[in-house]
């Protein structure tokens, strides 16, 4: 077939497989709706058939045209109510826009197809067999008018070939389809990594799993063009003008030798190319709708199939994703989703045995969280067993007994994506091959993705996947090791940590072959970046800033100090340097990056720790494909390139597995952890210093980010200081502020720390030097007790004051918790709610019962759980809910909430565990003996947002 | 009398020529996207030892690759003013450094001769042909099969 005009061919295509993209789910809609037919609806499937229709018409393309008219003909009966659409009908329907679908993918073979399979059971519902209510006079009424609006083709063309083609239509279409045409353009180049005039892509920049190969058709097509909204276009074309203004300008201030010039002139193309960068990436925005739209369809097919009831409900539809992102997130939602349906949910029966209803839910959610997307994917069927999950994985040779016994039960769980595993039975066509979580893990890490599982018993499963909302530009931390700058993508990066080289020996050990560090209670494996990468050992001398080479076998090595040793080396080596004093500095701090892809967590130690920045990841050459351990490269401010790291491979790399860390770390972490047990109430603390004289701390997970800035950072603008950051500006506030306290030093450099209050960001200025720590807390409140210092402590030595950030930002910045005002004034329209509280601690118990007191709430509290249980029994009708301590003396927090939920009389009352280390294990025992909901002390927000949210339940 | 003249046209070619060790190579002008100095790379672990690293060229990120080490000759002296020539091999930029460049030699396609088994302590199987001059021999190489290669490794 000849097809003249290119363009107007490729328009119908794409409009096309628009409409047909519609149509699955306003045919679903219709079937819901059964005899209420809803008529809008059934108008706009029969249009999107008839602009079908009349284009193939047009374009020449007969067999296209005679199927979309077959379906036209039924549409037009269910639209005129003469057809009550049964699932049967509605079958029949999806089967021949599925068929539409791939004959306009393959537009130009579309005409040898066959649609006689399509054709005659819709011409049977049409002229009455299939159906019964229509009548047979019906038919004669209603097919004129739809004939008259079309045009030049004869109607009747002769039927395609009728040879006896044995590969039906697959009737249940979950997989995508088998392409029919080779797959031609495999990725889509980011603009900025295309190469200049060559028609062929860019290489992936990723070496891509298998699954994402099999990328449906009309994606691949689709990927060529794009909509934008034309006020978008229009802003991006303003903002070009603006740039070339500027570079008028920039061009005319170089001419005339005009530095003070310049430096406004940079400061506006730095605007502008920010503000552009950010035009262009909202046009690869697209709505994640595009990729959920097609579940309902395969959620059906797959639910009928495997004969069970499901609902599926998508929240978020419209959450925007780049690009590239939600074409890669089709295949493995596609996998969770069937998962959900196949594994996760039970059939009918096995749900009313259970107690639960027949009909199983399935929910998609898509939302945005701390500047990623989320999509969570829940089920409420039968959940995944973490202890058959593992006995399935020793049966498979996956994981030995040994390994199996070290591990909690989110391990336990995350089995799942270990390759090769299968919980299926038997293997079946919807799933079983154990091919699948591993593969989805594989493709969501490529995507700078992490996957969670929460799983319980009975009660369903929720997949959380998030996901960077871009993947051309992405906030990195730069480190130097062996004189060269890598990147560590900011998704990975868990915290950096500064060994000093007085704890080195210390906190480093070894265990087996591998070396860990204590960090919190628990053993993190290291891992040397230059070991992995082969490259010489090196350190930044602390005196010289030189790079100096290291010769240690072990971290924990501290031979410098032991000259005996040394001193047979010392000759052989030359130095600038005093050999000595080199030793010495060899032992110097270790700059560790603890990173993690969600599974695995390890610290990587580099030489150096630099910036952090937003970079754009180009793809590395074919001949470098071999060196796993990068994701790519990018460039630097100063031209330089710096190679960007895969955190998952360079874990490989080092022969660390998920299971190998936590085994090995098991054996020692069992050790610390009985330590960490023995004391109790253990907080982290984050000193720093306002003025050189006082120490202040604060509870580090309140801690956000801490930031290195200069005094002339800082504006003064309508009396408050606020400073750029990450593209915003952030307010800036001093403890002294509020608290009657020294003032801030009156440094050049400051450090900024940055907390999350209220959902907005504040920065404290604060100096040096400041560690984290953790410490039994005995805090004194009374002695230094004044607005914005809570109590105070002794921290090695020195009197350090807690700084009571909420209370700070409270005062100064009262409107920011207006909103929370209002929601806790809403609750006193009643009684008021009363909360048992039981904290040994009398520093927290004081902290805790201010928070409820001030929010409105009547307090009882005790001093243990024993106290706190004769409390409740006394009390017993008056208390709302209980807010308790974990570690307590007589009787803990577990034992409190086991005797309350034994108890009929209070087995409903809410019970929220206060800790200071929420552990998995421990949060798993409190769920597991009744506990709602977790804190972490002094994490007033949380904790207040979740007691509200309780009392609004009960009261 | 001018069908002649434009058939000889169409078999020349010009063959930019460059010194890989001893050994006196050539390509096609066309083939080649510049040539320039820059030897200021970024260094990759791990990467096969002929590549001698990463550069940035006006924004794309260029492999480059030491010819002399690719072909077996031993490893182009850094020190010596060495060239970079900016070839596009399937869809990639990729940066092939070589000792020295030489000229430009206008070529007839119908007087390549087949290339020897070994030439200069090249392997023959990277060559397309010989060209014969009056006083020296250019090895023409084909830069699809050089950089492909290891592929397969």
């Amino acid at each position: 077939m000849q097809i003249e005009d290119d363009e107007i061919l490729q328009g119908f295509i794409e409009e096309s497989l628009e409409h047909l993209a519609d149509i699955e789910n306003d045919l679903l809609e219709i079937e819901e709706g059964g005899e209420n037919i809803d008529e809008d609806l059934v108008n706009k499937v029969f249009r999107a058939a008839h602009s079908i229709k009349g284009g193939a018409g047009f374009m020449g393309l007969t067999v296209i045209q005679d199927l979309a008219h077959a379906m036209e003909n039924v549409l037009g009966l269910i639209r005129s109510c003469k057809l009550v659409p049964t699932p049967e009908i509605i079958n029949v329907l999806l089967q021949s826009s599925d068929k539409l679908n791939t004959m306009i993918e393959d537009v130009n073979n579309s005409n040898d197809y066959n649609i006689e399979e399509h054709v005659v059971p819709l011409d049977a519902i049409y002229k009455g067999d299939a159906a019964p209510p229509v009548e047979a006079t019906a038919t004669e009424d209603i097919s004129p008018p739809i004939e008259t609006s079309e045009e030049t083709t004869p109607e009747v063309e002769a039927p395609p070939n009728l040879e006896t083609e044995a590969a039906p239509e697959p009737v249940a279409e979950i997989e995508p389809e088998p392409e029919p045409e080779p797959e031609v353009v495999a990725a889509t180049p980011e603009p900025v990594a295309s190469p200049p005039p060559k028609p062929k892509p860019a290489p992936k920049p990723k070496p891509t799993a298998q699954a994402a190969e099999k990328k449906p058709a009309a994606k691949v097509k689709l990927d060529s063009s794009i909509r934008v909204h034309v006020s978008l276009l229009d802003s991006l074309m303003t903002l070009a003008g603006e740039l070339v203004l500027s570079r008028n300008q920039l061009l005319q201030t170089i001419a005339s030798d005009d530095v003070r010039n310049a430096e406004s002139v940079g400061q506006r193309i730095d605007l502008i190319t920010s503000e552009l960068q950010e035009a262009i990436m909202l046009t690869r925005m697209q709505p994640i709708g595009n990729v959920f739209g097609k579940f309902p369809r395969v959620v059906r097919d797959l639910s009928s199939k495997l004969k069970k009831e499901m609902d599926l409900i998508i929240v978020g539809k419209d959450v925007e994703l780049d690009k590239t992102i939600i074409e890669s997130i089709n295949d493995p939602l596609t996998h969770l989703i069937r998962n959900s349906v196949d594994h996760g949910v039970e059939t009918p029966a096995d749900r009313i045995a259970a107690g639960k209803p027949a009909k199983g839910t399935v929910t998609l959610k898509a939302y945005h969280a701390a500047g990623q997307v989320v999509i969570e994917i829940t089920d409420d069927g039968k959940g995944l067993d973490g202890d058959l999950l593992a006995s399935k994985a020793i049966e498979k040779d996956l994981l030995t007994q040994e390994q199996v016994q070290g591990m909690s039960t989110q391990d336990k769980v995350n089995l799942i994506f270990l390759p090769g595993f299968s919980m299926a039975k038997e293997v079946t066509d919807v799933s079983g091959r154990g091919v699948g979580m591993d593969v989805v893990k594989t493709n969501l890490d490529q995507l700078g993705g992490q996957v969670d599982i929460i799983s319980e018993i009975g009660m369903g499963t929720t997949i959380s996947i998030k996901l960077p909302l871009t993947l051309a530009i992405i906030p990195c931390q730069i480190i130097m090791t062996g004189g060269e700058r890598y990147a560590i993508p900011q998704v990975n990066l868990e915290e950096l940590l500064r060994i000093p080289a007085s704890q080195v020996k210390d906190r480093v050990e070894r265990v087996g072959n591998a070396e860990v560090v204590r960090l919190r209670g628990n053993l993190l494996p290291l891992i040397r970046l230059s070991d992995v990468l082969g490259i010489e050992r090196t350190y930044i001398d602390t005196d010289s800033l030189e790079r100096q080479d290291d010769r240690r076998e072990r971290i924990s090595d501290r031979r410098g100090l032991d000259t005996e040793s040394s001193s047979e080396n010392v000759a052989t080596e030359s130095g600038s340097r005093e050999p000595e004093d080199r030793r010495i500095a060899a032992a110097s701090a270790l700059n560790v990056v603890v990173v993690t892809n969600g599974s695995i967590k390890y610290g990587l130690i580099v030489d150096k720790l630099q910036d952090s920045e937003e970079i754009v990841i180009k793809p590395l050459g074919k001949h470098l494909q071999t060196c796993k351990g990068y994701a790519g490269a990018t460039i630097m401010g100063d031209g330089r390139i710096a190679l960007i790291l895969d955190v998952t491979n360079i874990s490989i790399m080092a022969d660390l597995t998920s299971m190998d860390g936590s085994d090995r770390a098991a054996e020692v972490a069992h050790a610390a952890e009985e330590k960490i047990k023995a004391k109790k109430d253990k907080q982290a603390l984050l000193t720093f210093r306002s003025s050189e004289a006082e120490q202040f701390a604060v509870p580090l997970n309140q801690v956000e980010r801490i930031e290195k800035i200069k005094r002339s950072d800082i504006e003064e603008l309508g009396g408050k200081r606020v400073m750029q950051y990450r593209g915003g500006s952030i307010s800036l506030i001093t403890v002294d502020d509020v608290a009657m306290v020294q003032p801030l030093a009156d440094n050049d450099d400051l450090l900024v720390i940055v907390f999350n209050i209220a959902s907005q960001i504040i920065g404290l200025l604060a100096i040096g030097p400041i560690d984290a720590l953790q410490i039994n807390v005995t805090i004194d409140d009374v002695t230094l007790n004044q607005t914005g210092i809570m109590g105070s402590t002794i921290i090695e030595g020195q009197t350090t004051m807690l700084v009571d950030i909420h209370e700070i930002v409270s005062t100064l910045l009262p409107e920011w918790f207006e909103d929370q005002e209002v929601f806790e004034v809403a609750e006193e329209g009643g009684s008021v709610p009363t909360i048992l509280i039981a904290e040994d601690s009398n520093f927290f118990r004081t902290q805790v019962c201010n928070y409820m007191t001030e929010s409105g709430y009547e307090v009882i509290a005790g001093e243990d759980g024993a106290i706190a249980w004769d409390l409740l029994q006394e009390h017993g009708d008056e208390i709302t809910m209980v807010v308790t301590d974990i570690e307590m003396p007589n009787m803990n927090g577990f034992q409190l909430t086991e005797t309350i939920r034994k108890d009929a009389r209070f087995k409903d009352i809410p019970v929220i565990a206060l800790t200071t280390l929420a552990g998995e294990e421990d949060v798993a025992k409190g769920k597991a003996v009744g506990v709602d909901e977790y804190h972490i002390k002094l994490d007033k927000e949380k904790l207040m947002a979740s007691v509200h949210h309780y009392v609004k339940q009960n009261h | 009398m001018d069908n002649t003249s434009t058939q000889l046209n169409q078999n020349l070619i010009e063959l930019s020529t460059f010194l890989v060790g001893d050994a006196l190579c050539g390509m096609d002008i066309l083939t080649i996207q510049e040539i320039n100095k820059l030897i200021d790379m970024t260094s990759v672990p791990q990467a096969p030892s002929y590549v001698l690293g990463i550069l940035n060229l006006r924004g794309q990120i260029i492999t480059s690759i030491d010819l002399g080490k690719k072909l077996g000759l031993g490893e182009t002296d850094m020190s010596q003013d060495p060239r970079n020539i900016i070839v596009n091999s399937r869809g990639e930029h990729i940066g092939l450094m070589v000792k020295q460049i030489s000229d430009v030699v206008q070529a007839d396609k119908d007087k390549f001769e087949p290339p020897p088994s070994n030439m200069g302590g090249i392997q023959g199987e990277f060559f397309t042909g010989v060209y014969k001059m009056k006083n020296k021999l250019i090895g023409i190489l084909d830069v699809e099969k050089v950089l492909k290669m290891d592929e397969k490794k």
